[in-house]
């Protein structure tokens, strides 16, 4: 339903930091129709080629100055994701994506006000990294 | 006899925002242009920080009502009771909540809150004197699916009629009225890998008079032979899903008539001779002159949601569509010119 609001394109990029590569980026619009402070996303899931990247490995922002891994989040309620504004999601991983072709798979779960399940989407997009 | 009054909720433009084709500007321009004269707009979508938006964002929204010349009619306000992942919010938490909502509410200028469905009935009491101070009316929606034999939804009515005060109401959602399944949640299902079987078991529901939910319903569940044909995740999702389109008689408002403020008028897909698929808009509104209503009816687009990966976004053409019939209808009924 939200699916197409998953994994902006060409968004997924590796992050260069004092000239060696620490991981990577990509961004992601809500899967939802309205914003919600931070601590009302439930979960964000990344894969690369199949592989399951470790949770903790994982960090959000919704303006690229203040970043919370998955757990932090959890009471996050000042910062807001808006709708229509793309979440940051950060992966730590040393020398980030190697050169090639990728298969990325972006999972975005949050809570939402009345329905009883979390609204779920999800994405799989070919990334090429030169 | 009533004087039934037409809106648009930004809602149905929320895929032109998301991905930037239209600024809330372009929205208001848009419908200025339509001869749209009233919105409904949901602050949490297009106001950012709300219920705390800048100055900033306030006077441009000052501005945009100013030049536009739009009645900023109703703010969908929605109540994080899972704010937190390990608990849910207390009963002062959830009133201190909506108390900024009603501020914010009457700093756009508006004098109407839909409060989404299943808000406790617990908050309405202590917000009255808020209400009142802000002149804002609270009005539970009662959605297609948590309708008015939910439990929750009765306790808010149960509450509601024992304050009976002004400032506390009712808004409808018309997806309570489906003849039909929407056909473009079923297509959007079926390429997802929704089994035609159970497609046509849902529509054959519609067919016979009853909906999904009362189905289910009555037979604790899926019933057995639902059941059999579910073999794929499309499968279920499509069935669980179902039971979000109702199919009430109108009568079931009769007795909520002095309640209700607000009428969402939901739109799945207008068709090509100018009717919504699911929905009889002409009866509706039939009852709802006859009843002597006198509120806003807001168009309401939710086939954007059902949009095939691929095809075009319609938004702006299904809300003119839309707005053309219930215009239209108004016109018939009303014999005067009606936007």
């Amino acid at each position: 339903m939200f699916d197409n609001n998953v994994f902006l394109e060409n968004t997924c990029k590796n992050i260069e930091e004092a000239s060696k590569i620490t991981g990577f980026e990509l961004k992601t619009n809500i899967t939802y129709y309205r914003g919600i402070p931070l601590s009302m996303v439930n979960d964000i899931r990344v894969e690369v080629d199949g592989e399951k990247i470790p949770r903790e490995n994982i960090s959000c922002s919704v303006d690229e100055v203040d970043w919370f891994t998955l757990d932090e989040m959890e009471t996050v309620t000042t910062y807001k994701w808006e709708y229509g504004e793309p979440l940051l999601v950060r992966v730590r991983q040393d020398g980030g994506l190697s050169k090639g072709t990728h298969q990325v798979a972006l999972d975005v779960i949050v809570r939402t006000a009345y329905i009883p399940v979390p609204l779920a989407g999800r994405k799989v997009r070919t990334v090429e990294i030169a | 006899m009533g004087n039934i009054k037409t809106c648009v909720s930004l809602y149905s433009l929320q895929d032109e925002y998301l991905n930037k084709r239209m600024s809330l500007e372009d929205i208001f321009k848009f419908l200025a242009e339509n001869k749209v004269e009233g919105i409904e707009i949901i602050p949490d979508q297009m106001l950012h920080n709300t219920p705390h938006p800048s100055e900033e964002t306030l006077v441009e929204w000052d501005r945009l009502v100013s030049i536009y010349k739009m009645k900023p009619v109703i703010a969908d306000v929605f109540l994080n009771t899972n704010l937190y992942k390990n608990r849910e919010l207390t009963k002062k938490e959830c009133v201190d909540l909506l108390i900024e909502e009603i501020k914010l509410a009457n700093r756009l200028g508006i004098n109407l809150i839909r409060l989404v469905s299943m808000v406790p009935a617990f908050v309405i009491e202590p917000l009255l004197p808020y209400a009142e101070k802000y002149n804002v009316t609270l009005a539970l929606e009662i959605h297609a699916g948590l309708s008015f034999d939910v439990p929750k939804t009765q306790e808010f009515i149960d509450e509601m009629k024992r304050l009976n005060s002004p400032y506390v109401g009712l808004v409808i959602d018309a997806g309570v009225f489906c003849k039909r399944l929407p056909r473009v949640m079923a297509d959007y299902c079926k390429h997802l890998g929704t089994n035609q079987e159970v497609i046509d078991y849902i529509n054959d529901i519609f067919a016979q008079g009853k909906d999904p939910r009362k189905v289910y319903l009555e037979n604790g569940g899926f019933p057995d032979d639902l059941k059999k044909l579910l073999k794929s995740e499309a499968d279920h999702f499509f069935a669980h899903f179902a039971d979000g389109y109702e199919n009430e008689p109108y009568s079931i408002l009769d007795e909520y008539m002095p309640y209700i403020k607000h009428f969402h008028f939901k739109l799945f897909e207008m068709t090509e001779n100018g009717e919504e698929y699911s929905i009889d808009y002409k009866g509706l509104l039939q009852y709802l002159h006859e009843k002597g209503y006198d509120g806003y009816v807001s168009t309401e687009y939710e086939g954007n949601r059902w949009v095939l990966p691929g095809h075009p976004m319609v938004e702006k053409e299904q809300v003119l569509a839309h707005q053309a019939l219930i215009r239209n209808v108004i016109k018939d009924l009303e014999g005067q010119e009606v936007y």
